[in-house]
């Protein structure tokens, strides 16, 4: 029997994702749901590629989120370029602040997390500062209302989306995702074997950047009148590192059922009955810890199942 | 001949007639049988306190005018109920972004207003444009909100953070004090107010010998109030939110220093809370902006005066009511007057009523009077001295002259 081409099933899943959210808004009006969910879906992806791969975890996550967010936003107020270009090149100055904190991997567990945490915060008080006024607008936000544009927006996430959904494909089914996981369980043995840690390590740490930086992009194009705090808050990065391993880091479809189901939940709780929704959230994320530690997708994979 | 033209006018009176019943019948068909108002409200995080006072005023006006029928709407020429469609964003401006597209989306609510305060308020601006609908704003001041000409914002129960502090500048430069420091909290709400403060004082030949921004997170105060002191101001004014006045009027209590006069701003909206966290003595002789309804409108031209107001929640509600409670009655109420002379049941219809009450409205929060860009430029708060009273203190209105309760005892006396 002839095996199926390597490039299928993501294929399908890339297929299905665009197919899902260009229909969903014809059937569910309420837009912001729908493209805040792609956001956390695309953040998760993103985590998914660091944490799932290579097993750091990034608790000041949302730094790159925001320094996407303010660089499309101040591309967009001092300069004519079309808003996608500042877009893009948001993810670019996510990656070069990316680059700037390239050192932190010097260390590791928890102190590479909350190192990381450290900077985030760093990044939100400098662009936040008064001092900074003239060109962040500090601590008073920044206006972007003349592009608002939720259409198009809507489109530039979805993009997002599939771009961080193939790359994690790429990573789980190539030679260089083998490495990362070889280095991932027994870094010596990696390196003895001939992975290029260093290199490997800082591809997948600035492609995860690049994902958190695009999406804040687009996020502030949706949102276009915001304080620093809608895009530098750690609850960015606490959902998207509980959606992440809700759904099963280290695989391509966990982090999207995950930060789809969840922000669901989350979203139909907020509606229908917000008294309850700590409740709930609390509840479901204890019964995750106890009893799927390795997210939905291990209930695939403790029955042998192949999961993409 | 007479009678062709008797049965012709008979036939267009029969015309008119039932082409008017159609009309009514139709209209009467068109009224819905509630107004949905939309709102969201926060249940938990940093604006939780704040946003369900609003709520709680928003709740006990609805519930006010429902006993009476409803609201009187005049495109249907008649008294309808209202219902309030209201979800928890917890203080998020992720979910709020969510919950005002689902109440203009799926709820498809009349009236869209917004949550407590300029963060919560801001991510439903440009939505509430795209959908055009009227955003009805209670507390959002934020300067960035109203830069230019719009018919979809309109706030409605706060002065704009730009012109707020106006009074203050002006009781400043009537006591003739030449050494002013100012100290505020990096955010909208505050800076906002600072620049507006210094300018003004600035205008009238006094330049701040002390001006400093601290972050909002800011809670203490001692080695700033030294450096303050080392320059020798006459009057020491701190523009931050409650925790940063609590902070900071301890660190002034414990530190032996004494200025001639010292303003903070939260001991007007929350004195209960402000005289539980800091004590009578501490706030006694320090300045502040009374709100209602600790300042009294005796007359009105809309809704309850002050005393009133007071006297009714109170007994409805069991507490009396605070600043916040009395914002989100008066945005209530604003609405009332808006859906009452609004010609036609659209968007545009009540953002013109609301510019034709501009400047002609006085409510318990004074004087209703907002631009064209939406800002509010009218309830310009006074400026009061907390005086002892008994265990407590009581607000003495000192400036302006028409509104003085008293006079302000300057140089404040040493503790």
């Amino acid at each position: 029997m002839r095996k199926p081409p390597a490039w299928r099933g993501p294929g399908l899943v890339l297929v299905a994702l665009a197919a899902i959210f260009a229909v969903a808004p014809r059937l569910y009006s309420n837009e912001s749901v729908l493209f805040t969910m792609m956001t956390f879906m695309a953040l998760a992806q993103g985590l998914n590629l660091l944490y799932g791969f290579t097993g750091y975890l990034p608790f000041g996550y949302v730094g790159f989120f925001g320094t996407g967010a303010y660089a499309t936003s101040l591309l967009v107020t001092f300069t004519s370029l079309p808003v996608i270009a500042a877009v893009l090149l948001g993810g670019l100055a996510a990656v070069v602040v990316g680059l700037i904190l390239g050192p932190l991997f010097r260390l590791s567990g928890p102190y590479f997390s909350i190192a990381n945490l450290a900077a985030s915060q760093i990044i939100y008080n400098v662009v936040a500062n008064e001092a900074l006024k003239p060109i962040t607008g500090g601590p008073y936000g920044i206006k972007i209302e003349h592009v608002y544009a939720p259409t198009a927006s809507y489109v530039t996430m979805l993009a997002i989306l599939l771009a961080a959904t193939a790359l994690a494909a790429y990573f789980r089914r190539s030679r260089f995702g083998l490495g990362l996981r070889a280095m991932h369980q027994d870094p010596i043995s990696a390196s003895l074997a001939g992975v290029d840690i260093v290199r490997e390590r800082l591809i997948a740490w600035l492609a995860s950047a690049a994902i958190a930086g695009l999406a804040g992009g687009a996020y502030a194009w949706n949102l276009s009148v915001f304080y620093p705090e809608a895009v530098f808050t750690l609850q960015i990065s606490v959902f998207a590192i509980v959606f992440a391993l809700f759904g099963g880091v280290g695989t391509v479809i966990g982090p999207l059922l995950g930060a789809a189901l969840l922000y669901a939940f989350y979203a139909g709780i907020g509606v229908s009955a917000p008294q309850y929704f700590e409740l709930l959230y609390g509840l479901l994320i204890v019964l995750l810890v106890l009893f799927l530690p390795n997210g939905l997708a291990s209930l695939l994979t403790r029955r042998n199942v192949d999961v993409l | 001949m007479r009678t062709h033209l008797k049965r012709a006018w008979t036939a267009c009176a029969a015309g008119l007639l039932a082409s008017g019943l159609a009309l009514s019948a139709a209209a009467a068909q068109t009224a819905p049988s509630e107004i949905k108002i939309g709102t969201l409200y926060a249940s938990s995080g940093p604006f939780a306190v704040a946003s369900e006072g609003q709520y709680h005023g928003l709740q006990y006006w609805a519930a006010g005018v429902n006993k009476s029928g409803g609201v009187f709407v005049k495109a249907f020429n008649k008294k309808i109920p209202v219902k309030i469609v209201a979800y928890d964003d917890q203080s998020s401006t992720a979910t709020a972004t969510t919950l005002y597209n689902q109440l203009i989306t799926q709820d498809h609510v009349d009236i869209l207003m917004a949550d407590f305060g300029s963060v919560l308020t801001s991510v439903a601006i440009p939505l509430a444009a795209e959908h055009h609908m009227l955003l009805i704003d209670p507390t959002g001041s934020g300067a960035n909100f109203f830069t230019k000409k719009t018919n979809y914002l309109a706030d409605v129960s706060i002065p704009s953070s730009t012109v707020w502090p106006l009074p203050l500048a002006h009781f400043i430069l009537a006591q003739k004090i030449k050494r002013v420091a100012i100290v505020y909290g990096s955010n909208d709400f505050d800076a906002s107010q600072a620049e507006t403060l210094k300018a003004t004082l600035e205008k009238g030949g006094v330049k701040p010998v002390y001006y400093h921004g601290v972050p909002t997170t800011e809670s203490n105060y001692t080695v700033l109030l030294h450096t303050i002191a080392a320059h020798n101001p006459e009057a020491v004014i701190e523009l931050g939110y409650a925790p940063n006045d609590i902070a900071f009027l301890h660190a002034l209590a414990g530190s032996g220093l004494h200025f001639n006069m010292t303003f903070t701003i939260f001991p007007g909206q929350l004195l209960a809370l402000m005289e539980k966290n800091v004590g009578a003595k501490t706030l006694a002789y320090t300045y502040t902006y009374p709100t209602p309804p600790l300042v009294a409108y005796p007359k009105t031209t809309l809704g309850p005066n002050t005393a009133a107001f007071v006297k009714e929640f109170t007994a409805a509600e069991k507490a009396a009511p605070n600043f916040l409670d009395a914002a989100g009655f008066n945005t209530g109420l604003i609405m009332q007057q808006m859906l009452a002379t609004a010609p036609k049941f659209t968007q545009l219809d009540f953002h013109q009523a609301l510019m034709d009450m501009s400047g002609k409205t006085t409510t318990l929060l004074g004087e209703f009077k907002i631009n064209s860009h939406g800002a509010q430029m009218g309830e310009l708060p006074p400026v009061a001295q907390l005086v002892p009273a008994g265990k407590g203190v009581t607000p003495v209105v000192v400036y302006p002259q028409d509104k003085a309760t008293g006079k302000a005892i300057y140089p404040a006396p040493k503790k």
